[in-house]
């Protein structure tokens, strides 16, 4: 295998026995070439950990069920309407975390998403409503937006060097300071009809239910969003890249990884998928609001840490990830459904992201 | 009790053949008390209610909250849960949604907007639920009632005590405002100056923007009051933005020279009835929390089977030394 330069990657594996692979720990690989630890050689034990969401999603979901409220012998929780307002609330966390995995996969983290999202919410709306834009132009110029505002925190970390942490607290400020001038600080209606002032129908279909009605169209495109970002980190030489990066970026550098192209990258596929949330979000809420948004850069962030994914960088999966988010929208269903405080709610969803990343404490390193 | 509940059924019964319900929850909203009427056991049922929040970060609210939950306690066929949406819509949404799930037996809701809770409301009251909202409208008139105190009246009421009490001879007022862009800013600034449209010689000479918070008041009462060396009255959109403005004027020893007005008059220790008994304030005005009539009505609609205005308007109370005291042990029986 070679990578971009054509430089031989020293790897001891050609063949992928798990699609997305770790790179050894910082320091681990002794500034040495990136060494991918063979997912046969952790045995049982580290694969338990690597799906340690998977299996804290099946355990809450069973506690669900248990838990669950009951009326005529029917059990709530898992009534087929329930379960798709479950996933339709997580849709819009979920596409979001999916960026965020790619960030935190490379060492870093983007505070931005909550705001950009509101961002491409007025951006829709403003289009829309107020220009008279059609659905493909509108929604393409808002996806525009969000990939641009990424890349450019992608240039000032990777190029000028700031932290990532620093470079996105202050993408938060502007992305909320322009979503607020784009929309004159007002929740800016979005009304349906072929006149003045109305958004297409054919927008309004994002927000509605296919397959007889069950299965809400948000969560077909978080869906999608999730499976293309699992494709793409199993079969592109862009994910060694990633991983190889996370795991000890001098090391990468050293061998031949475009570290700076990565890492805008990274960035640049992050906004765009705040900017495709903020798109559905104003969908589902006929509004779009220069304040929405806020906080769900923290939603997100908890989705990735319960999946399994390394603040440190270097080790983390997508499908990890996915069922983090949905973890906590089934816990948030099930707390609401038992009508538990929401204070008492705050607490214990406190305590379960802590119980994930000591869990990942435990998990043996190579 | 049990023989008062024949009566009852037959006349559930008949006000929904009168309605022409068929046999589908389904409802328009030229219909708008048939959901009451499926709902409505009578004396003898237990009725669960879900309360959505916007958020319980205001004092307003979480004593809108409170209120709800004092009033439900002497009504021994409700419970009443309650949940909190931390000022997102889409949590709102959400909680709403559960509540559908739940099969609650009647839904109360303070929107944090409008437009994006409008949808999942009429979901709720198509699905046979009646809906109580309050403080907040949601677009339309699909909901069974809505209760809420009028901000243009507030505005106005404020705005003639200043005109007709404060400065019958005329004087300078300042304004200080709630967040740009809320509807009750826009509404108590709009009432207040028709009400001192009576009194040409009272004149407003600065405003400025305290997004409803006492540190803010504080921060623009600072430079308003360098700005002004002759300001007779503040006239605050809230409470906590009037005690700032006092801080402020107190801090450069200027506090005698001038009188403070607010509104919302929160029956807690830290709200404007207390400032007003304490001196701190010359008067506030009501803004009732609509959790003793929200009660109220449900109890009419499911336990009495009886039908609710459309629209309930609660009038504004001026609170000034002469019934603060009276008027805060009145709201807190219970001490």
């Amino acid at each position: 295998m070679t990578n971009a330069q054509g430089k031989p990657v020293t790897d001891e594996r050609s063949v992928e026995v798990v699609g997305e692979r770790s790179a050894a720990e910082p320091g681990a690989g002794a500034g040495a070439a990136p060494t991918a630890i063979a997912e046969s050689s952790g045995g049982v034990v580290a694969s338990l950990f690597r799906f340690q969401s998977v299996f804290g999603l099946l355990a809450v979901f069973v506690a669900a069920i248990i838990f669950s409220p009951r009326r005529d012998g029917e059990i709530l929780f898992v009534s087929a309407d329930n379960l798709a307002n479950v996933v339709r609330a997580v849709s819009e966390i979920g596409i979001i975390a999916v960026g965020m995995t790619f960030v935190i996969l490379i060492g870093g983290i983007d505070l931005s998403v909550g705001a950009v999202l509101g961002l491409a919410a007025v951006g829709s709306a403003v289009l829309m409503v107020e220009s008279d834009w059609g659905l493909i132009p509108s929604v393409v110029l808002v996806l525009a937006v969000g990939l641009v505002f990424g890349a450019l925190q992608g240039i000032a970390t990777a190029m000028i060097g700031i932290q990532s942490f620093i470079v996105t607290l202050a993408g938060l400020q502007i992305a909320r300071g322009l979503a607020r001038i784009w929309s004159d600080g007002q929740g800016i209606a979005i009304a349906y009809g072929n006149g003045p002032h109305e958004a297409p129908d054919s927008f309004a279909v994002l927000g509605e239910r296919t397959f007889g009605g069950l299965v809400p169209i948000p969560v077909l495109i978080f869906a999608v969003v999730a499976i293309a970002a699992v494709v793409f980190l199993r079969v592109s030489a862009f994910s060694r890249h990633l991983y190889a990066v996370g795991g000890n970026e001098k090391a990468a550098r050293l061998s031949g990884v475009p570290v700076v192209r990565v890492k805008v990258a990274v960035f640049a596929i992050c906004g765009l998928l705040a900017a495709l949330a903020g798109i559905v979000h104003a969908v589902q809420l006929n509004q779009g609001s220069p304040n929405d948004g806020q906080g769900y850069e923290l939603d997100a962030i908890a989705a990735v840490v319960i999946g399994g994914t390394s603040l440190a960088g270097g080790r983390g999966s997508v499908a990890g990830t996915v069922a983090g988010a949905l973890l906590l929208g089934v816990l948030n269903n099930i707390l609401a459904l038992n009508n538990i405080d929401s204070n008492i709610q705050l607490l214990i969803k406190g305590l379960v992201i802590v119980a994930a990343a000591a869990l990942q404490r435990l998990r043996p390193t190579s | 009790m049990r023989n008062l509940n024949l009566p009852l059924a037959a006349a559930a019964v008949l006000a929904l053949v009168l309605a022409g319900c068929g046999t589908t929850n389904e409802r328009t909203s030229d219909n708008p008390q048939a959901a009451s009427s499926k709902k409505c056991k009578g004396a003898d049922g237990k009725y669960v209610i879900g309360m959505s929040q916007a958020n319980v970060a205001e004092p307003y609210r979480q004593r809108m909250d409170d209120d709800i939950k004092a009033a439900a306690k002497d009504v021994p066929q409700f419970e009443v849960k309650f949940a909190d949406a931390a000022q997102d819509n889409a949590k709102q949404v959400a909680d709403v949604e559960n509540y559908i799930t739940q099969q609650v037996d009647l839904l109360i809701i303070s929107p944090n907007e409008a437009k994006p809770l409008t949808a999942v409301v009429k979901k709720a009251y198509d699905k046979g639920i009646p809906v109580l909202v309050l403080d907040r409208k949601v677009e339309g008139d699909v909901y069974t009632g809505f209760i809420g105190g009028d901000n243009v009246e507030i505005g106005t009421q404020a705005g003639k005590y200043i005109a007709e009490k404060l400065l019958p001879n005329g004087g300078n007022v300042v304004e200080l405002k709630g967040l740009a862009g809320a509807t009750p800013q826009a509404e108590r600034h709009e009432g207040f100056l028709a009400g001192i449209k009576e009194n040409p010689k009272v004149k407003v000479i600065a405003a400025a923007s305290g997004d409803w918070l006492r540190e803010k008041g504080q921060a623009q009462m600072d430079a308003l009051l360098k700005a002004n060396p002759k300001i007779d009255v503040v006239y605050s959109h809230n409470d906590p933005m009037a005690e700032g403005a006092y801080l402020a004027a107190k801090a450069v020893g200027r506090e005698k020279e001038m009188k403070f007005t607010g509104i919302d008059a929160l029956p807690i220790p830290s709200g404007g009835i207390k400032a007003v008994e304490q001196g701190r304030l010359s008067a506030t005005f009501t803004y009732p929390t609509n959790g003793k009539e929200a009660i109220a009505a449900a109890k009419k609609l499911l336990v009495d089977c009886g039908t609710i205005e459309k629209t309930q308007t609660l009038h504004t109370r001026l609170i000034d030394k002469s019934n603060a005291t009276q008027i805060y042990a009145e709201e807190n029986p219970n001490g």
